[in-house]
């Protein structure tokens, strides 16, 4: 049959059975094998009596559709594909203990005194619990319990204070670790590491634009958010910045004297010896790199004794201490990719051991603990593994049918102008975004899509900078991982909106949520277009 | 009686059991090749012997009833049925699961149970390895391939467990418009295309699979050689058959359930929140 036959089948068909409420996984791998009669045997479909006959029948227990079962084999030994379940049960873990209640309580301390504070606080909140997992949802309902409350009791604009849990809950799948470009660095073959790297300064200007919003906003009409009675036991404005200082010290000296014993244990197993083949430098770990910690550690201890004083330090310290896990576990995962220490999957297991051990420390962690976060992780694998496994079978099949080779041709040949393309894409993600799950889009349309972006002319795409032809797939992960952002607050089924309702009072209506959205909403595309116009802002980091 | 809780000690152990005699029956699998499928051919036989020796835990046992398969192999292998007995009666219903499944679905949910285990062990064997390797630098050859090996079981018994509670990403829109009847049509054409795939992917790759990756115990080909091949493979048919199964059980067993609405706040259950609540210490 031919291959525009099928595609329209395909789509035909994928929009039917979704619609009759077939699960989305096994839709896939049921069409998998349309695809594969369709290209092989169509006799069957128009007579099923001949089977046994053609090239996939007459051969009973192997032939072509043995491809699609090694599809799924392939997909099943991917060694990243395992950080998948650890990042969940990290994060199963992370939501039961109270390391957020008291990261929250610390923050505050710092911001209570500044307009739109409570807002502030929880986008910080939010980037810090999203550099620790790559899972929203959990991010939401938490930040809902925690902050929710306190904007509302202080009278903070309900619009407001609800836009901004959602904008920044949704951060988790922006900032590395990342779920979303874990899956799709697996499915376009695209190195994870580069994309969590790309993605930093994108999630971090996305932040850094809803924390401009949300002051903007409370500078002008400052009745949006009104400040809570001074405390009396409160320091004062210049006590409060000591206090921090101090505190900030303590944490990077104490940083600095682990980062010292690291270097002494690597070079007492001579691990940081540059004679060795294929040697790279671990990060901060040569003893060239003494001088730049020693200076640290001397210049926090300076400005403890001399410039904050004791005193101050130690409060400062009482005050700050609920960021140390937080920020410990960020350290430990993020400084395990990128030190060059482990790969991903590994990073993922020592965050979720790390974790464990915070709640250990704290005593929350019991047998029972364990057991509720394992049965969340394997449920949570299921569905989304088993996305995963359908789409895989899927595309392959597809692929064999010479599908994305012939609609990137379709594309091409239609003589579009690259950025309308690139735009019609984005209008396309951000509608199926609104309908449809980040796992389902990222493993039926990225594979589509994909191809097309590498055959457009790479000096157009963009105005400001120029992409180089292998860090497309990396900036279109980006851009789709932003596209996907926007796709958890806009109505209809904006999942951060249904997270946010099962924990918010009862007077406030769905509605009112997805209307406190439309601003973060726009806050997003703004961000989306930077990345249109500027690409090779992905590139900054590489 | 008491109302018991999920996560007692012995939904910790019996999975545990089973998980390890199913592991050392997989391991000794050469063992059951050569005394249940033996090779025609000499030279094959040759090769699944060389591999059983090189293979195998117990190497000075000898085998029983003239067999290649020593006392342990057949304990492991009888034992496995028992435990899954047992372990079956003792799974008990969790607060998140699916609620009031039938007796059918206790097999689903003690597989889940076992998954569970294994994600544990899996974590562990992993973060055993990172230490060895990077701590004392004396990685070891087994522990990547083994997580591996044990995540590619994980991945699709989770698919399994998942069909039985019913929590694959699903697309509500039209399907809670639709009267009962039409509701039924849908589920009934779900099921049925999912047996088609079933049934397709079976007929399709039986004889590659069974015949050749399994019965010739195909390795991965690296320093540790697990059989992955060999045994993911096979499995990949047979969780498949299961999920179309589940998909016959589940129909029946939803028949004639009053429809629910779903909307999408059922992505958060309610046990989840009361756990998180407790955790920022709101009321």
């Amino acid at each position: 049959m031919d291959v525009g036959i099928i595609s329209i089948v395909l789509v035909v068909s994928l929009l039917f059975l979704l619609a009759i409420g077939m699960p989305l996984g096994l839709a896939s791998a049921v069409l998998a094998a349309l695809v594969m009669i369709m290209k092989f045997e169509p006799t069957l479909l128009t007579d099923p009596m001949s089977f046994g006959t053609g090239i996939l029948t007459s051969n009973p227990g192997t032939g072509p559709l043995y491809l699609l079962t090694q599809k799924i084999f392939d997909l099943m030994t991917e060694y990243v594909l395992i950080s998948v379940p650890l990042f969940i049960f990290m994060a199963a873990l992370l939501e039961r203990s109270g390391i957020a209640k008291q990261m929250y309580d610390s923050l505050d301390f710092w911001l209570s005194r500044v307009r739109g504070g409570v807002a502030i606080v929880t986008s910080i909140m939010a980037v810090l619990m999203a550099a620790m997992s790559g899972i929203i949802g959990g991010e939401v309902v938490l930040l809902g319990l925690i902050a929710l409350p306190q904007m509302l009791r202080l009278g903070y604009n309900q619009n407001l204070a609800i836009g901004t849990i959602c904008a920044s809950g949704s951060l988790g799948t922006m900032i590395p670790p990342s779920i979303v470009l874990i899956i799709y660095g697996l499915i376009t073959e695209t190195s994870i590491k580069a994309l969590f790297t790309g993605a930093f300064i994108p999630g971090f200007m996305l932040a850094s634009f809803i924390i401009i919003y949300i002051v903007a906003r409370t500078q002008l009409d400052p009745s949006q958010a009104p400040l809570p009675e001074p405390k009396p036991d409160d320091p004062q404005g210049g006590e409060k910045w000591l206090m921090f200082a101090g505190f900030v010290s303590v944490v990077a000296g104490a940083s600095s004297v682990i980062l010292v014993a690291r270097v002494a244990l690597l070079t007492a197993l001579g691990r940081n010896d540059p004679g060795v083949d294929n040697f790279e430098p671990p990060f901060l770990g040569m003893i060239g790199d003494l001088p730049i910690l020693f200076g640290i550690i001397a210049a926090s201890a300076a400005v403890i004794f001399l410039f904050a004083g004791r005193e101050r330090t130690a409060v400062g310290w009482q005050r700050g201490k609920g960021l140390v896990p937080p920020l410990a576990v960020i350290g430990i995962v993020l400084g395990s990719i990128y030190g060059g220490v482990t790969g991903i999957t590994e990073a993922a297991g020592m965050g979720a051991l790390a974790v464990f051990c915070i709640a250990l420390f704290r005593g929350e962690a019991s047998v029972d603990l364990l057991w509720v976060s394992m049965m969340r992780t394997l449920r949570s694998t299921g569905t989304i593994i088993w996305v995963t496994i359908g789409a895989a079978a899927l595309a392959g099949a597809y692929t064999l049918a010479g599908g994305p080779t012939y609609i990137a041709q379709l594309i091409i040949g239609a003589e579009m102008p690259t950025m309308l393309v690139i735009l019609t894409m984005m209008l396309i993600l951000l509608f199926m975004g609104a309908f449809m799950d980040w796992v389902g889009i990222v493993l039926l349309i990225i594979p589509v899509f994909l191809p097309i972006v590498q055959r457009l002319p790479i000096e157009e795409i963009g105005l400001i900078g120029q992409l180089s032809p292998h860090h497309v797939a990396i900036w279109f992960g980006v851009l789709f991982c932003m596209n996907m952002q926007v796709s958890f607050l806009s109505p209809p089924f904006g999942p951060a909106a249904f997270y946010l309702k099962s924990v918010a009072p009862p007077h406030i209506s769905l509605t009112d949520i997805f209307r406190g959205f439309l601003p973060f909403i726009g806050v997003q595309l703004l961000a989306l277009s930077v990345l249109l116009l500027w690409p090779s802002i992905v590139t900054l980091l590489l | 009686m008491a109302k018991q809780v999920s996560g007692g000690l012995r939904e910790w152990v019996i999975p545990f059991a089973f998980a390890f005699c199913a592991g050392w029956v997989i391991w000794h699998g050469p063992a059951y090749i050569l005394d249940f499928f033996p090779h025609e051919n000499p030279s094959m036989t040759a090769q699944i012997t060389e591999l059983h020796e090189r293979k195998d835990v117990s190497p000075n046992m000898s085998g029983l009833f003239g067999g290649v398969m020593d006392i342990l192999d057949w304990a492991a292998l009888l034992l496995l049925p028992v435990i899954g007995f047992f372990g079956i009666r003792s799974v008990v219903h969790a607060q998140m699961e699916y609620p009031n499944p039938p007796r059918v679905d206790l097999f689903a949910l003690f597989i889940g149970r076992v998954a569970m285990i294994l994600i544990i062990s899996m974590t562990l064997i992993m973060l055993y390895e990172v230490f060895l390797r990077y701590v004392i630098e004396a990685p070891t050859l087994w522990a990547n391939e083994l997580t591996l090996w044990i995540a590619g079981y994980v991945f699709l018994l989770s698919g399994f467990y998942a069909m039985q509670q019913r929590c694959h990403i699903r697309i509500f829109i039209i399907y809670d418009l639709l009267p009962k009847f039409g509701r039924r049509i849908c589920d009934t054409i779900s099921v049925v295309l999912l047996c088609l795939f079933a049934f397709f992917l079976v007929f399709g790759s039986y004889n590659q699979v069974f015949g050749i990756k399994f019965h010739r115990w195909e390795m991965f080909g690296t320093a540790f050689d697990p059989p992955i091949p060999a045994t993911i493979q096979p499995m990949i048919l047979i969780v498949v058959c299961l999920v179309a199964l589940q998909a016959v059980v589940n129909l029946i067993a939803d028949w004639n359930k009053e429809p629910v609405e779903h909307d999408e706040g059922d992505l958060i259950d309610e046990e989840e929140l009361e756990a998180i609540k407790k955790s920022v210490g709101a009321d």
